[in-house]
């Protein structure tokens, strides 16, 4: 076996880490959360010359300070010396701010290699850049370049190969001199906080970084300090980042830390013109009332993409299950298996596969269309034109994605809440998500809608986007004063990146990759509940009355009708709890039976289509309170399980499942006696 | 509030649209100061004021970067304007 090397990626967010990432590892990869986190890790590895390596995708954020759970797990790792080359990304056509995470990891002591990403973009932009001068300068590898273009990977491996067998470290005399400022006679507040520090060490990070760190009143390093520093040493820096210097020394470090920066590049590189980065497009964007109706355009028409893009995993998953299993049955009779075999092959795996193809085709559309805008960098416009609206909720533009994406898969946009800051903002984010229905919860309310009411389904369509407004002003009402209280709302502060072509072969490999991930995970899902509601609706002798179903439904109907539901339709509705699609299924199985292992509860001829029987079953204000409590169901167990791995505890996942069950059942209870009085 | 000495002083919510400014001073917890820094503001930088029709966030062009800021965290930041 030969030698493994770690190198991991350090960028800014729109840095194109990713897009390394990627290329790199290609198939390779795992994506987890860290341990204890819900911040999410990617992993993969590539051999090259014979050497494995292992390469780690850490999370993206500006700098190194410890104020998102993002930048802690960040920062822990490199800290941790794990790594054997710490390989950071910087935009080039942004050069002097995205190097200040360069200037921000000057004085941590572990071998470095700089990439100058997007130098095509850069260089499109009229900005000429010369790297050897920076490498010159900085003493590390340096190395132009351009992430998507894979013609120009043979650069990158020469120069890491090259980084790893001779590490280097970034030498922070050069910062040091720019914090020390004007004052040479060691009266300044890093070396009277240097000398405070004495022979304090601290793993990596030399005392320079640890001084910022503390001027900057960074939560985790003054923890540190605080607890391994004897009494008297401890209050000389209290002392000291009290004064007047040390108050602003946050301001005092990003200052020197950028002169720094503008030093290294200066000669280097040239400033790009204003005209390019905001262009006519982007005043179009980010209007006030032009901006959001372009971007109301936009979601439309990525709507719109989504449905053409998943329709062939539909059709396939559809079009499938009749074939498969009229194949199954005659195959299963002409071997003589028994009923019972054919009958859980036919209803669980194959059901439950055809299902979940139809369901992860939806999201890889969703996916797909969602990192194409993100990739051209529309996504931040998209939060900008929103942000005015989310902040009346509580939450702030970034918010608009994982709501938005909300239509397309509550699982996947509950992922989405991490962009946001802060822990309370993360959690209102989720309470509103989850009154957003997903493309199966539209389509079964839409189902159900037009079975029973048949013309009038687009006023319901209508009252249905009004109800979920209404509940988002419910929500925020109720939960926003808590999570998120008024002197503790953090605004928008965000980059808008210029536009880029999108990279069409990398966005497929990538989103190809994680459906297939979804895929696996859902169909153990699906497989594993489709086998207990078909355990609980058998009944050998194909009478309903030995099913357990039928035995538990009968005992809590006096209970179900209070909300105007029989029991055949509250196990549906708790079955759509697991999933949208399972709450139709099982109305199929309660209400309309294929084979003769299900007996007849409706006395409906077993040829008839589910629609037809329900309309002949279920009286109106029945149908009513169904779709009211099926509008406001909590979303697909693959949703709750993300969900419970966002907000850490039980108590929250409960909370917000326990609102919107009351929410549902109390819409049911009053949709069902107005329509008593109506019909 | 220190500073209050100057009387003039503009926060960059009740800059013009368009005119090309410096930052003076930013205030501020130390997280705010954190985030706002590493996106590129520090006092000493120029910047172009790029759009504030108080109904969106503030737009700033600063060191090739576009940079969108709420209009509450606007006024934490002190600008002076080129004339």
């Amino acid at each position: 076996m030969s030698e493994i090397k770690t190198i991991a990626l350090l960028g800014q967010p729109n840095s194109g880490k990713s897009t390394l990432f990627n290329n790199l590892t290609g198939l390779h990869q795992r994506v987890g959360n860290w341990p204890g986190k819900t911040v999410e890790q990617a992993e993969g590895e590539f051999v090259f010359d014979g050497t494995t390596y292992k390469v780690i995708d850490l999370p993206g954020s500006y700098g190194l300070s410890a104020n998102s759970e993002e930048e802690v797990v960040t920062r822990d790792y490199i800290q941790s010396g794990k790594a054997d080359l710490v390989c950071i990304l910087v935009d080039a056509s942004q050069l002097e701010r995205s190097l200040y995470m360069l200037a921000d990891f000057v004085g941590i002591r572990m071998p470095v290699m700089l990439v100058l990403n997007m130098m095509d973009v850069a260089e499109a932009a009229g900005k000429k850049i010369d790297a050897a001068a920076i490498e010159k300068r900085l003493g590390v590898p340096v190395l132009g370049f351009s992430a998507a273009e894979t013609a120009r990977y043979p650069e990158f491996f020469k120069k890491m190969v090259a980084a790893i067998k001779t590490p280097v470290c970034l030498d922070s005399k050069s910062l040091r001199e720019e914090l020390l400022g004007e004052k040479t006679n060691g009266e300044d507040v890093i070396s009277r906080i240097e000398a405070a520090l004495g022979d304090f060490e601290y793993g990596v990070c030399e005392k320079i970084w640890i001084a910022e760190k503390l001027l900057e009143k960074d939560k985790l390093v003054c923890g540190i300090v605080n607890e391994m520093l004897p009494f008297a040493r401890k209050n000389a820096i209290d002392a000291i980042l009290n004064s007047e210097e040390g108050r602003d020394g946050g301001i005092l470090t990003g200052e020197a830390k950028y002169r720094w920066v503008s030093k290294v590049v200066r000669e280097s590189a040239t400033p790009k013109s204003i005209e390019k980065v905001f262009s006519k497009w982007d005043r179009i964007a980010t209007h006030h009332i032009k901006g959001k109706l372009f971007a109301f355009g936009i979601m439309v028409v990525s709507l719109i993409a989504c449905m053409i893009l998943a329709f062939p995993g539909m059709g396939i998953g559809f079009g499938m299950q009749p074939v498969l299993q009229s194949l199954v049955e005659r195959a299963g009779n002409a071997l003589g298996v028994w009923p019972v075999v054919i009958s859980f092959i036919n209803l669980v795996l194959v059901g439950g596969t055809c299902i979940t193809i139809c369901m992860t085709s939806f999201i890889f559309a969703i996916i797909f269309v969602f990192r194409i805008l993100e990739e051209i960098g529309y996504m931040a416009r998209f939060s900008y034109a929103f942000d005015n609206w989310l902040s009346r909720l509580g939450l702030q533009g970034k918010a608009i994605m994982p709501l938005f994406s909300g239509i397309g898969c509550t699982a996947g946009a509950v992922c989405g809440t991490r962009v946001l800051d802060t822990r309370g903002q993360r959690l209102l984010a989720l309470v509103l998500l989850w009154a957003i229905p997903c493309g199966s919860k539209v389509a079964v309310v839409l189902f159900l809608a037009s079975t029973f009411f048949g013309s009038a389904t687009p006023l319901f369509g209508i009252g249905y986007v009004a109800l979920i407004f209404a509940s988002f002003y419910l929500s925020s009402r109720l939960f926003g004063k808590k999570l998120v209280p008024q002197n503790e709302r953090v605004g928008m502060i965000m980059e808008l990146p210029p536009y880029h072509k999108p990279h069409w072969k990398m966005i497929a490999a990538m989103v190809g990759r994680s459906t297939w991930g979804i895929f696996k995970k859902a169909l153990k899902m699906i497989l594993m509940v489709a086998a207990l509601f078909w355990a609980l609706s058998y009944a050998g002798d194909g009478n309903v009355e030995n099913t357990l179903l039928y035995k538990i439904g009968n005992a809590i109907e006096p209970v179900t009708m209070f909300f105007g539901m029989r029991w055949e339709l509250f196990i549906s509705y708790l079955g759509g709890m697991f999933s949208k699609e399972a709450s139709l299924g099982i109305m199929s199985t309660l209400f309309n039976h294929t084979g003769e292992a299900f007996s007849l509860v409706t006395r409906v001829a077993a040829s008839d289509n589910l629609g037809e029987v329900l309309a002949k079953t279920i009286s109106k204000p029945e149908a009513l309170a169904f779709l009211f409590a099926s509008m406001f169901n909590v979303p697909c167990v693959l949703a709750m399980g993300t969900t419970y791995r966002e907000v850490g505890t039980i108590k929250w996942l409960a909370t917000i499942m326990g609102y919107y069950i009351a929410l549902s059942l109390g819409l049911a209870f009053i949709g069902y006696h107005i329509g008593l009085l109506i019909f | 509030m220190k500073n209050t000495d100057f009387v003039d002083r503009l926060s960059l919510a009740e800059m013009c649209e368009n005119r090309c400014g410096t930052v003076a001073q930013i205030e501020g917890d130390s997280r705010f100061i954190s985030r706002i820094v590493s996106i590129g503001l520090t006092p000493g930088s120029d910047f172009t004021l790029l759009k504030n029709d108080k109904r969106s966030p503030v737009l700033v062009f600063c060191r090739d970067t576009v940079i969108a800021i709420n209009h509450k965290e606007c006024s934490q930041i002190f600008v002076k304007v080129e004339s």
